[in-house]
């Protein structure tokens, strides 16, 4: 790992030469490697060992280690402690970053650019049960890799807000050259858009049928689950209902295996969201944007089990009150804990991800707890918190290593590890 | 404001009373029909009438411009005679005094000062120091504890002041007014005009009009090129026949003077180009129309600012040696295109290796305007978080607070009045409760010509957010907790 490339621009001399001095590197390599005479070829490293200026771990202890070394083995964090502390193994791999932050990967929530662009909105139905953004994952896009440059490693990738059903949201990595290296599960949530965008549909639809709409869709939805389980329970009690594809996969929803990604914003609308989805059919909820006056339901979202996913209106001018208020510090006021940060990528660009967080901390909210939004919040509302979201033993070796604070547009992530593999390396080449 | 920056579109009259600058005969009169025309000139007759009445005798109100007698320093061409009259004008009124006790003053052109005064008078810097003369009459202003830095410099905005002429048109009350001077920012180029984010008042509120000359010499546009070249060399061939003609004239007192009459429109903008009386601005992405702007400027010795300059870093080395300037946003990002046989794409290294280059930077966010829709932190009010994100593409901090203060200002041609904390410059500042290029600070304070234009602690705007008394709140970069033992 060398340290921040002068300015030189040869450096950034077309792939194609690149690649030309890196092959001749390596076969220069490898032929003295030859020469020196080691006849088997040199093993692989066992594992790498990250050593850095500070971990911040964003485990329940809020434990920040400075001067840290952090192990990694088969993707996997093996091992997380204070440099005189750990034993680096003699085969292990040695990247030295001694000036640099090492924080877990980030976890946005709500993003449309994992998967195709066009294929975001399908207005087939104002609900459209059964359709999934599985299907329309592009692994290695220039989305995904500028969105890593921003430290981002996993992604809830989900349809768009055109209609008010419009599928199922795909959790996926960053990382991965096909579909199934970046998968981590699907579906990931069901998105339900609440009023604003699907408005739009055919000539304009209001609040009143909308709802109407959702509620009756999620309910035939839930009967099929109910007669299902109802079955499950005592087979010998009735006939097996008969399977239904729109419906099944809704069934994971109703188990709570997987939450429900709505797009929701403005007190009122927040109000008919919170009663109707988590209240009323039960679900696990994540809110995602939660802006405007939202933050006005702060308590009725605290008698819930809810996430409040903020973004990307970091901030909201209140004409009543002339104010500009920071959206996640007036949910923070509300007593709201379980509050993290989204982009709506590409409505802002994914790796600007950290950078939403610096907002919501210039408009009031608070840096450590922004960065737990960035993290293990966003994990936790995914159902994901026991692989990601923070630097722990047995936890994927997903993060980013900064030259400092990452939520400071100052500091720049200088490599990007996904499952133990290095995904973005700033010494290489600079996407942001 | 003195004569010599007195806005060029203003007569003297309309230079005094600010209310009656509409009366501006230049204009023409809509002609639709022989009524209109007539009512168009009873109006005119109507209007001169009063314009006659508002200019003399000079009523107490509106308020005319302060103008200090100390100020001889900027004043030389102004003639006596106006000057004299402009005294006996103002005699009653006052000498305007601001004291300012700052934490830290961050001069930008110089060291940084701690602990020190600010003394302004009339709306300028009139000394900096420890243990200076504040007069009794002096507004104080304890900002012991806050940053004081050089107003910021927005080398591009849209809807702060109002469109041009920028002083007929400007709310002064406006939202944006406020929410600008919330960003730190004091100075900003609106269209071809350099303005002051003035609070209230129409007082001193443009420093300079006709701030660039377009000039449009893209590889996309060869025809608009021919003609921008044509033109140039026309000119320049007429400023060697005027040479000529001085040269001949002190032999032959009869030399006919070369015809001057056809310089007009385009060609008198060109001409001041060529005299070095105006710089030229262009604006170029791809490293292409780049390098081709930069050897306009060398033939021809034009002054020339880039705007956008993508691919600037591709070619950083011409446009350092040309003396070019470029006005750029850091995070203009372009993807790479693999089918040209050369660097191309951009990324945030771009501002670093210009300034690596020596190409003089000004830094805009992508948007510049202001926007209160809240898609936080790409618009106008974010101005200093676009200079830090030229910091994580490797500028120097120092050069990325440049960027949008003194370099900034010396791009718009006002660096002699704004953009540092020096005596004798305009007395405007941005007094913060940090780093101003941190993202938890808050402009606490703002000052413009000597006035306190923005009070946070006065204003509904950012007043909740960490208000004054959280201020024994550790400083921002401690916020981490829980932070083990120096190791």
């Amino acid at each position: 790992m060398t340290s921040r490339g002068d300015l030189n621009v040869e450096c950034r001399m077309s792939n194609v030469e690149c690649t030309t001095r890196w092959l001749m590197t390596t076969i220069a390599l490898t032929v003295a490697s030859g020469v020196t005479a080691t006849p088997a070829r040199a093993a692989d490293p066992a594992g790498t060992a990250y050593r850095v200026g500070k971990v911040v771990t964003m485990d329940a202890a809020d434990t920040v280690i400075n001067n840290a070394v952090v192990l990694e083995r088969d993707g996997k964090i093996e091992k997380v402690g204070r440099a005189p502390e750990v034993d680096i193994p003699s085969d292990y791999r040695i990247v030295d970053m001694p000036d640099h932050w090492l924080t877990p990967g980030f976890v946005d929530a709500h993003n449309h650019t994992a998967g195709s662009l066009r294929d975001l909105n399908d207005m087939v139905y104002l609900t459209n049960p059964g359709l999934r953004t599985l299907e329309t994952i592009v692994p290695e896009s220039e989305l995904v890799k500028q969105g890593r440059a921003g430290g981002v490693t996993t992604v809830l990738l989900i349809p768009g807000s055109g209609t008010n059903l419009s599928g199922f949201g795909t959790l996926s990595k960053m990382g991965g050259e096909s579909v199934d290296q970046m998968v981590v599960k699907s579906p990931g949530s069901l998105k339900i858009a609440q009023a604003g965008n699907p408005e739009r549909y055919w000539f304009r639809v209001g609040r009143t049928f909308m709802n109407y709409n959702t509620r009756q869709t999620l309910e035939k939805a839930r009967d099929y689950h109910l007669k299902w389980e109802a079955y499950e329970q005592q087979p010998d009690r009735a006939d097996e209902p008969e399977y239904d594809p729109i419906w099944h996969e809704f069934r994971g929803l109703f188990r709570r295996d997987f939450p429900v990604s709505v797009h929701t914003q403005i007190y009122q609308v927040m109000m008919t969201t919170i009663d109707m989805l988590t209240v009323r059919l039960g679900l696990r909820t994540v809110l995602d944007h939660c802006t405007f006056d939202g933050y006005k339901i702060a308590p009725l979202v605290n008698e819930t089990d809810a996430y409040t996913i903020n973004g990307p209106r970091q901030y909201h001018f209140d004409r009543t009150e002339r104010r500009m208020n920071g959206n996640a510090a007036r949910w923070w006021q509300g007593g709201v804990r379980t509050l993290g940060i989204n982009t709506d990528a590409p409505v802002v660009p994914e790796e600007e991800l950290p950078y939403q967080a610096a907002m919501a901390c210039w408009y009031g909210w608070k840096p450590y707890e922004a960065l737990r939004g960035l993290t293990i919040i966003p994990a936790e509302a995914l159902m994901l918190e026991k692989d990601v979201g923070s630097i722990e033993v047995g936890k994927q070796a997903d993060f980013g290593l900064w030259t400092g604070d990452p939520i400071d547009p100052r500091s720049a992530c200088e490599l990007t590890v996904i499952g133990g593999k290095a995904v973005y390396d700033a010494s290489k080449e600079r996407r942001f | 404001m003195s004569k010599a920056e007195t806005p060029r579109g203003l007569k003297p009259a309309a230079r005094r009373s600010r209310f009656i600058a509409h009366a501006d005969w230049s204009r023409p009169i809509p002609r639709a029909g022989a009524f209109l025309t007539a009512l168009a000139l009873a109006l005119a007759l109507t209007l001169s009438a009063a314009l006659t009445l508002a200019a003399d005798p000079p009523k107490p109100q509106p308020k005319p411009p302060e103008k200090p007698a100390a100020r001889s320093d900027q004043a030389g061409d102004e003639d006596a005679d106006q000057k004299e009259k402009d005294k006996d004008e103002e005699k009653e009124e006052p000498d305007r005094y601001l004291a300012i006790q700052a934490g830290v003053v961050h001069t930008v052109t110089g060291p940084d000062l701690r602990g020190v005064t600010l003394l302004c008078k009339n709306g300028k810097i009139a000394s900096i120091g420890t243990d200076l003369d504040v007069p009794d009459e002096a507004e104080l202003l304890d900002a012991s504890g806050f940053h004081v830095y050089p107003g910021l410099v927005a080398a591009g905005s849209s809807g702060v002041v109002g469109r041009e002429p920028v002083e007929d048109n400007t709310d002064v009350y406006g939202l944006n007014v406020t929410l600008a001077l919330a960003g730190g920012m004091t100075t900003v180029l609106a269209g071809n005009t350099v303005a002051k984010v003035t609070y209230g008042t129409l007082e001193d509120h443009v420093i300079r009009t006709d701030a660039f000359v377009n000039v449009s010499y893209g590889t996309g546009s060869p025809d608009a090129r021919r003609r921008l070249r044509d033109s140039l060399d026309k000119l320049r061939q007429h400023l060697r026949d005027v040479e000529t003609y001085e040269r001949e004239k002190k032999l032959n007192p009869q030399a006919k003077a070369p015809d001057d009459k056809w310089i007009r429109g385009p060609a008198q903008q060109h001409l001041k180009l060529l005299k070095h009386e105006a710089v030229a601005i262009a604006s170029a992405s791809r490293a292409q129309d780049i390098l081709d702007l930069c050897e306009l400027a060398r033939q021809y010795g034009i002054d020339l600012v880039v705007r956008g300059a993508w691919e600037g870093w591709t070619v950083a080395p011409q446009l350092g040696r040309a003396g070019v300037s470029a006005i750029v946003t850091p995070r203009d990002r372009v993807t790479r295109d693999e089918r040209y046989n050369r660097p191309n794409g951009s990324s945030i290294e771009n501002a670093a290796i210009l300034h690596a280059h020596g190409v003089p930077l000004a830094i805009v966010p992508s948007n510049t305007a202001i926007t209160t829709w809240g898609v936080a932190g790409r618009d106008l009010l974010h101005l200093a978080m676009e200079a830090a994100f030229g910091i994580r593409g490797g500028l120097p901090q120092d050069a990325a607070l440049r960027a949008v203060t003194i370099d900034a200002a010396r791009i718009l041609g006002v660096d002699h009045r704004v953009g540092s904390i020096e005596v004798g410059k305009d007395a405007d500042f941005a007094v913060t409760d940090g780093d101003i290029l941190h993202y938890m600070t808050l402009v606490r304070w703002t000052v413009v010509n000597g006035r306190i234009a923005y009070d946070k602690e006065k204003d509904s705007l950012y007043q909740h957010i960490r208000p004054d008394e959280d201020r024994d709140r550790p400083a921002p970069t401690d916020y981490w907790p829980r932070r083990l033992g120096a190791e």
